[in-house]
């Protein structure tokens, strides 16, 4: 069985092409495609624009992944496509799409929850069977374990996701958004030492990061750090110190913000986490979401996990952050179960929470 | 990958105790062991807060002594109130030991309360009560009932008394819900005893009603999830609650907005 | 006559016996603090205005802050034994710290703690030095001296616990709930206990 996986939630478009052998064995990657819409230095994105991007090139990408995957549209078993969470009108440019292609070729449409797959893809990329879930992202900050035919919430940010938390602060310091904000955060952090007080905002397995962003951006304000001029004059300090002795008392640069800013949230996370661990009595940890692609993250996890005498999983850049064989894969778990989403039901919906999920495809 | 377990090392002075504390629980942020106290015949609980490899040494040792400083604090405030809590009888945030004489983390001894916390006194009632229940009439049944119900009002007005010293707890479960007594043993099913609030991990100082509720809301939810056959007597705790404590009546009108809420209740399941 | 020196090995701190010694109508006291004042290190004890002691088990408490924080190189003060003296304080001020609860001029009921923080400091070296030093009555160091010696007024003052019940007050029996005498007591105890593990906080 083939399942095609349509995404489109955030300002990634992405399609994936996953192949189910009948005798059962692996499940082999065909294609996974994607195409990023990057707004300029110092800008968010615009769902209308993301929309946009999505509609011009969601044709294209199929067509891509369909011929990179060697398949023609009679070995399609179904249509997977990200339901929700995310923007509304990027979302509906991939939905619409995807049920386009259901009534052109006359097969049936999988919904799937973003989420899920993520937590889905995890799984079957480490081969984690039980782990808590740690999921992290532009949209979303959850911590989830899996409990009696769902994944089940256990904590969760109270207000914007870490992910948002990064990428406006990213813009606050003119770091660019190409790749994404977040792996430039990160190098800038490599070259940070000097550790600024934050807010630590948890509250029992949830947590805060607006007022951890409020704080770091008036900070950067306070530094004088913000802008286009001061980033390249930033820049050019922070290199010099990297030639030579840092000044621990010195007035912090860009990358020691980053590097605060990080050491925090990533903390927070982890602390989490591990509450969660505690709770469920698991040992095993899953990191998913474009924000789990970070090596700190991942490293710090890693060694709350070993205190624990448990273990971290974490996939690389071509599936944690969104893609579309991911959606594939949840949606062919459920396809094989049974589960069909009928064409009048095939709405996308902005708000769609993970334990909402009845998964049915787990014991 | 997985590697085998070990607890880290006991941090200064109780390296050198003997015998050496023992271990009961660990928990996500914290170790729990048995060891005497400054009295060698009267048995103290030693919590330690271990240091975080993970963090930044500086937001680690920020917020390890800021969080046991904050237990501490609640913690005796409650013991000057009279309200029934383990007292402080030593601490230390400053955190010795651990490796090369580094940062080890923070400790808590805490007066040792004996007796069963109440989730292991509802799991055997309950297993008791649904084995018997068939063979017993209306009155039998009303009879049996008739101790939990008496413990829940106790443990309402525990929580009343709680609050009503400006404490709220940030993690009511019948975990941390005590019956000191000394006579309690395995096979017994008997629920006495003085209720005894523990681990004030996530306490904080607070007199909001929304504070108040949330702690009585996550012990509902929390007795829905362990106690089934017990939680229809929550209205009971309820009772007690509101004797105990004047306040109670605008408490418990948020706890009905908390419960609407539910944030974290799936629309289906 | 000699002094009723009681060693005490207090739990967790092995390395460090601790000799402690509880004496009524002291008469040279202002002798003895001008020793202390003078820094005479013969004289180095911790000299404790015994009213403001309320149990065997507050003085422990303090003593065991104080050992620890020496042990730790934590001290606020010169030594261990003046350690000692704050570490009875909730507060963190020194000066403050002597003037409540160190001895005086007109000291009457003294408790004196020595350290065994040298293997010099024995029990014989210390008794024989007290005997020698202290103009007294010795009697035991437990919570029936000391019942006769607190000022429970003054302890609650000092601790910021007025609020509290005190103990051998007149208590209505009529009420069941009333607590008993013991438990006033124990609740003003722990309270004190907690203050001093927070002291510096």
């Amino acid at each position: 069985m083939i399942a095609i996986g349509m995404e489109g939630s955030a300002n990634k478009v992405a399609i994936g092409i996953m192949s189910y052998p009948e005798d059962g064995s692996a499940p082999q990657i065909l294609a996974n495609v994607r195409h990023t819409y990057n707004s300029p230095p110092g800008e968010g994105f615009l769902p209308k624009d993301v929309a946009r991007h999505h509609r011009t090139w969601v044709v294209k990408m199929v067509k891509d992944a369909m011929k990179e995957a060697r398949i023609r549209v009679k070995d399609v078993s179904c249509i997977c496509f990200t339901q929700g969470p995310g923007m509304g009108a990027p979302l509906q440019s991939v939905v619409m799409a995807a049920r386009m292609m259901s009534l052109l070729w006359g097969k049936p449409l999988v919904g799937v929850n973003h989420c899920v797959g993520h937590i889905e893809m995890g799984r079957l990329i480490t081969g984690a069977e039980n782990p808590v879930v740690l999921y992290v992202s532009g949209g979303n900050t959850q911590v989830i374990a899996y409990s009696s035919k769902r994944y089940r919430i256990f904590g969760e940010t109270l207000d914007i996701a870490v992910g948002n938390c990064l990428d406006r602060f990213a813009r606050t310091l003119y770091i660019p958004n190409d790749p994404f904000p977040g792996y430039n955060i990160e190098q800038l952090a490599k070259k940070g030492r000097r550790l600024v007080e934050l807010p630590y905002i948890v509250k029992g397995m949830d947590c805060s990061f607006s007022g951890i962003l409020a704080a770091v951006d008036t900070l950067a304000v306070s530094l004088g750090l913000n802008g286009e001029e001061q980033a390249r004059l930033d820049d050019e300090r922070i290199d010099q110190e990297q030639q030579g002795e840092q000044d621990p008392d010195a007035k912090p640069t860009r990358a020691d913000l980053c590097f605060s800013l990080q050491e925090t949230v990533y903390a927070m996370l982890v602390e989490i986490t591990e509450r969660a661990m505690a709770h469920v009595g698991s040992k095993q940890v899953l990191i998913v979401g474009g924000v789990g692609s970070n090596e700190r993250l991942q490293e710090m996890m890693g060694i709350m996990a070993r205190d624990r005498g448990g273990s971290v999983f974490a996939t690389d850049e071509r599936y944690c952050i969104d893609n579309g064989v991911m959606i594939a894969q949840a949606g062919m778990m459920a396809f094989k179960t049974g589960f069909t989403t009928p064409l009048k039901e095939s709405t996308c919906t902005q708000r769609f929470r993970t334990d909402e999920v009845f998964v049915d495809w787990r014991d | 990958m997985a590697t085998e377990y070990k607890p880290p090392a006991l941090p200064s002075p109780f390296s050198n105790t003997k015998p050496p504390p023992i271990l009961l629980t660990q928990g996500a942020e914290a170790h729990l062991y048995k060891t005497v106290s400054i009295n060698p015949a009267i048995p103290a609980a030693l919590k330690i807060r271990p240091s975080k490899p993970y963090r930044h040494p500086i937001l680690d040792r920020k917020l390890t002594r800021q969080r046991i400083i904050q237990e501490a604090r609640c913690m005796i405030k409650l013991v000057r109130e009279g309200v029934k809590v383990p007292a402080v009888l030593a601490m230390d945030w400053e955190g010795q030991g651990g490796d090369e004489g580094g940062w080890g983390g923070a400790w808590l001894m805490m007066e040792w309360i004996e007796g069963p916390v109440v989730r292991v006194v509802l799991e055997k009632w309950e297993a008791w009560f649904k084995a018997n229940r068939g063979t017993m009439d209306e009155a039998q049944i009303t009879a049996a009932e008739a101790p939990v119900r008496a413990l829940l009002r106790r443990i309402g007005a525990a929580i009343a008394a709680l609050h009503k010293a400006g404490v709220v707890h940030g993690d009511l479960t019948t975990s941390n819900l005590m019956l000191r007594t000394s006579e309690w043993d395995q096979e017994d099913r008997a629920i006495e005893g003085e209720v005894v609030i523990i681990d004030f991990g996530l306490a904080s100082q607070s007199v909001q009603d929304e504070d108040r509720a949330v702690d009585l809301y996550v012990l509902e939810r929390a007795m829905g999830s362990t106690h089934p056959l017990s939680e229809p007597f929550f209205e009971e705790l309820l009772v007690g609650y509101r004797e105990g404590n004047k306040g109670a009546i605008s408490t418990i009108r948020r706890l009905e907005d908390v419960r609407l809420r539910g944030r974290k209740r799936s629309m289906l399941g | 006559m000699t002094p009723q020196l009681e060693t005490i090995n207090i739990p967790h701190l092995p390395n460090a016996p601790v000799h402690v010694a509880l004496y009524r109508n002291v008469e040279n006291s202002a002798s003895l603090r001008q020793q202390l004042l003078a820094g005479n290190a013969d004289f180095e004890y911790a000299l404790i205005d015994a009213s403001m002691v309320l149990s065997r088990q507050h003085a422990i408490a303090a003593i065991f802050r104080a050992v620890n924080d020496y042990s730790n190189n934590r001290l606020k003060s010169h030594n261990v034994h003046s350690e000692i003296v704050i570490s009875f304080s909730p507060a963190t001020n020194i000066t403050e710290s002597f003037r409540k609860f160190g001895i005086t001029d007109s000291t009457k009921d003294l408790l004196v703690v020595k350290v065994s923080v040298s293997s010099e400091i024995t029990h014989d070296s210390v008794a024989a030095h007290l005997e020698s030093s202290v103009v007294a009555t010795s009697v035991p160091f437990d919570d029936q001296s000391l019942s006769e010696i607190s000022d429970i007024t003054k302890i609650k003052k000092a601790y910021k616990l007025g609020a509290l019940p005190s103990p051998g007050t007149k208590i209505d029996r009529a009420q069941t709930k009333a607590p008993t005498d013991d438990d006033v007591k124990r609740r003003l105890e722990l309270s004190i206990l907690g203050a001093i593990a927070l002291r510096g906080s």
